[in-house]
């Protein structure tokens, strides 16, 4: 099966206009679901940007290859100035002031197909001005690739979301299909009923703010801006959700799960993983690298 | 002049001097630079007022905006290093910017920088137009050198002579797997469905209970096609960087007349951005005044803003003030805002701006200080309101006091008022003995006339406003508004006192009768 005609169904069926690959962690297979999604894509004009850095030949941290992402001619990319592929030349569309960790980001289209390595925005407000830009400039779709810890930057979005999980980030497969539970939890979380009382909060929810809040016996909705506002780990996450009625402005659309069951030091029964995956999230979920969805 | 010696932080933020540096501040990084060393002519910025109209300055400053700093790539190149692309477009941009801010200077017989850096931004343009790509872009092209093409081409015949060796190097593993196509070359094969042996140029990466991660090993006509289009690759990048490295050179050459190009519109930002100001609040280049200041009717701009911005009125004042003299007047009269008109005028003037007035002669101050109620937030936090105050008056006499402009604002208010008057008497004194100019505004009695200064004073409400029905403040406030007569006038031995604090209590709500029981104690 096509898992990236899949993803972009799901993604794009309610209209939205981007998606956006958020992993649980480093090496879950985000950028192999991007590639997915970007062959599925393939033929129209896709802007791509990432929260931080991908793409990147070899792990920053354990110095090991990477899945790189080769881009085919008439994508868009906004990516640091430094870190553009010097040969073959690329379109430069537009150089900006928005800072990466590497400098100043810039637009660029690619003329001849090559590897690139994205080092997006790292703030929400640079994401959203990059995926704008790379929108005005000519782009139908955009894809954004981003870590959990960087969950923050989709804030004010309207991006569909897929959450990307996989056996690195976790010691066992119970923990992986936990921490994918949560995160998919957190994200989805529901839009505020305005017709109950609520108590809303003008920033992040915090593990002290519950414990407040819980104490004192809070029993309206606490509601946040968005599921982006909630910086709480995932156990922290369940038990605000039972001692507090918690709830968004903005919900998040989640739209699918990916799981890579293959980690650099560990890796799952592929199937079954996937399973466990699809049962405690709800979503449709797909095995990246096998290419299937789980039954 | 150096803003860091003219005004301490206090006097900065009693006179809001953020609000000008705001008001005429350049719209791009070259401006900002230049504005730092450059010395404004405010006939010069009056005059251009007038010769510019809302669309020329609005034509000028969307050029300044959208002209990138080429500072970094001039320096790169000046130190041999070749550009990047990223770095041609903003030269391509800049200069396009600067060739359209210079015709519109021309329609207004004006000119932009020097012969030789309009030369260096036409032929810049000319060098890097072939690079030109969509709407605003910039693209390495072939036609800068042809070779970039053959290049270009090679590679792309030596990427597809790959991709089909590839094809054929894995058919025979794709077929034996039942697949149509190997698309990676690592792939997960799960155990279920491995053929056994495995089809040959198949290695197993890693074995999982249930799958293995597999990849294909290339042929030795893949593996040569492979060697082939790297040789090719390489072969790209280095007719791109000999391409890169000869802009470079070409952009070196104009070094001199693109640094003057740059100059020349920092100073066009700088000298814009005060012409907008002075265009905007309609102000006049201050005549030169020996000693003191006087003017008709001036503004206060921050507060004229902030009017503005909920529809209310502004009333300009004028003043005539040659040395010391003393302010009165009534609670909510404008006391405070005619001491900082006088300091926003002197702040205009020592910074060689126009000034927002009909008319004004004002000394070239080279220190402007506010005396007046401490924030808490400043040093002393263990100091009282009046011990704060006098610290501060030890520091403002402590400074040199050549052309000092001081702005008292209701000093020693929180003691008594004997010791207060007797304090401000012996201040003035002070003041006067250094020549200084200043404005002390104050509800203490007697002061002009035991010190023998000129006495101002607000003439204060025209009669007792009504108190609103509805008791709301801001009704309240804008009645009170209605009825006061912010005019300055000088006070002189006939001018009957003010009293107007107990009918501004009852206006703002306080009870009759204790407001009677107070005029009756007033006698």
């Amino acid at each position: 099966m096509n898992v990236g005609a899949e993803l972009l169904d799901l993604a794009l069926r309610d209209g939205a206009r981007g998606i956006a690959i958020v992993g649980t962690g480093k090496n879950v297979g985000k950028t192999v679901t991007t590639r997915a999604l970007l062959e599925a894509l393939r033929g129209t004009c896709v802007g791509l940007t990432s929260i931080g850095r991908d793409g990147e030949a070899v792990d920053i941290g354990d110095a090991l290859a990477k899945p790189r992402l080769r881009l085919e001619p008439g994508t868009i990319v906004a990516t640091a100035r430094a870190v553009l592929p010097i040969s073959p030349a690329s379109e430069i569309l537009e150089t900006s002031d928005l800072m990466t960790a590497a400098g100043p980001l810039l637009y660029a289209r690619v003329r001849a197909a090559a590897h690139y390595e994205l080092l997006g925005a790292p703030t929400a407000s640079g994401v959203r001005a990059s995926l704008e830009q790379m929108r005005a400039l000519g782009a139908e779709t955009t894809l954004l690739d981003g870590a959990v810890d960087r969950v923050a930057a989709l804030a004010g979005g309207d991006d569909a979301i897929v959450v990307a999980t996989g056996a690195a980030t976790a010691a066992t497969v119970e923990d992986a299909i936990e921490e994918a539970r949560a995160l998919v939890a957190r994200l989805m979380l529901p839009k505020v009923d305005e017709r109950e009382p609520a108590l809303r909060l003008d920033g992040a929810l915090t593990a002290t703010m519950v414990a407040d809040l819980a104490a004192r016996g809070e029993k309206r909705q606490v509601v946040v801006c968005d599921p982006t506002q909630i910086v709480l780990s995932g156990k922290a996450f369940d038990g605000a959700m039972r001692r507090l009625t918690l709830r968004c402005e903005r919900p998040l659309r989640v739209v699918a799960v990916t799981a890579a069951s293959i980690g650099r030091d560990r890796y799952f029964e592929p199937a079954t993983f996937a399973r466990a995956v699809a049962l405690a999230t709800g979503l449709p979920t797909f095995d990246i690298y096998a290419g299937a969805r789980a039954a | 002049m150096n803003p860091e010696l003219l005004i301490d932080e206090t006097t900065a933020g009693a006179l809001d001097a953020a609000w000008l540096l705001r008001a005429i501040a350049p719209c791009g990084e070259y401006g900002r630079r230049a504005d730092a060393a450059s010395a404004p002519d405010a006939r010069a910025i009056v005059a251009d007022a007038s010769t510019f109209d809302a669309a020329t300055l609005d034509a000028l400053q969307d050029a300044l905006r959208r002209a990138p700093d080429i500072a970094p790539a001039l320096a790169r190149a000046g130190v041999g290093d070749a550009l990047d692309d990223a770095a041609f477009l903003e030269l391509l941009r800049f200069c396009d910017a600067w060739l359209r801010a210079r015709a519109t200077l021309a329609r207004h017989d004006r000119a932009l920088g020097s012969d030789a850096a309009a030369a260096a931004c036409i032929s810049l343009v000319s060098l890097l137009g072939p690079g030109r790509a969509g709407t605003y872009g910039f693209y390495l092209d072939e036609r800068f050198a042809p070779e970039l093409g053959a290049a270009r081409a090679r590679t792309q015949r030596a990427q597809a002579e790959f991709e089909a060796a590839r094809g054929r190097s894995t058919q025979g593993i794709a077929r034996a797997l039942g697949r149509e196509e190997i698309g990676e070359l690592e792939f997960i094969l799960m155990r279920a469905d491995a053929p056994s042996p495995l089809p040959e140029g198949l290695r197993v990466v890693r074995e999982a209970p249930t799958y293995l991660l597999c990849e294909c090993e290339l042929d030795d006509g893949a593996l040569a096609a492979l060697t082939r289009r790297d040789e090719a690759d390489a072969a790209l990048a280095q007719a791109e960087r000999v391409v890169r490295e000869t802009l470079t050179a070409r952009v070196r050459e104009r070094m001199a007349g693109l640094d003057e190009a740059t100059a020349a519109f920092g100073a066009l930002d700088a000298h814009v951005g005060k012409v907008r100001f002075a265009q905007t609040y309609a102000c006049v280049a201050a005549e030169e005044a020996e000693a003191g200041m006087s003017f008709e009717e001036a503004r206060y701009l921050p507060l004229l803003d902030e009017l503005a911005g909920e529809g209310r009125a502004y009333v300009p004042i004028s003043l005539e003030l040659p040395g010391v003299a003393i302010l009165t007047g009534p609670n909510m009269g404008g006391k405070s805002i005619a001491l900082r008109t006088c300091g926003f005028l002197a702040l205009c003037v020592a910074l060689g701006l126009p000034v927002p007035a009909k008319r004004a002669r004002v000394e070239r101050f080279e220190r402007i200080s506010w005396l007046g109620i401490a924030p808490e937030s400043e040093s002393g936090g263990l100091l009282s309101s009046f011990a704060r105050e006098v610290v501060r008056l030890r520091e403002i006499l402590e400074r040199p006091h050549e052309r000092t402009i001081v702005l008292v604002d209701e000093f020693a208010r929180t003691t008594t008022p004997q010791e207060g008057r007797a304090l401000l008497i012996a201040m003035v004194e002070r003041l006067r003995e250094r020549d200084a100019t200043a404005l002390i505004a104050t509800h203490l009695a007697g002061i002009a006339q035991a010190s023998g200064t000129t006495h101002y004073a607000i003439r204060g409400l025209r009669g007792v406003p009504e108190r609103p029905t509805d008791g709301d403040l801001s009704h309240a406030l804008a009645a009170l508004a209605d009825a006061m007569d912010y005019t300055l006038a000088e006070v002189t031995a006939d001018t009957p006192p003010q009293a107007d604090a107990l009918a501004l209590a009852r206006l703002l709500g306080l009870d009759d009768a204790l407001v009677k029981a107070a005029y009756a104690a007033l006698g």
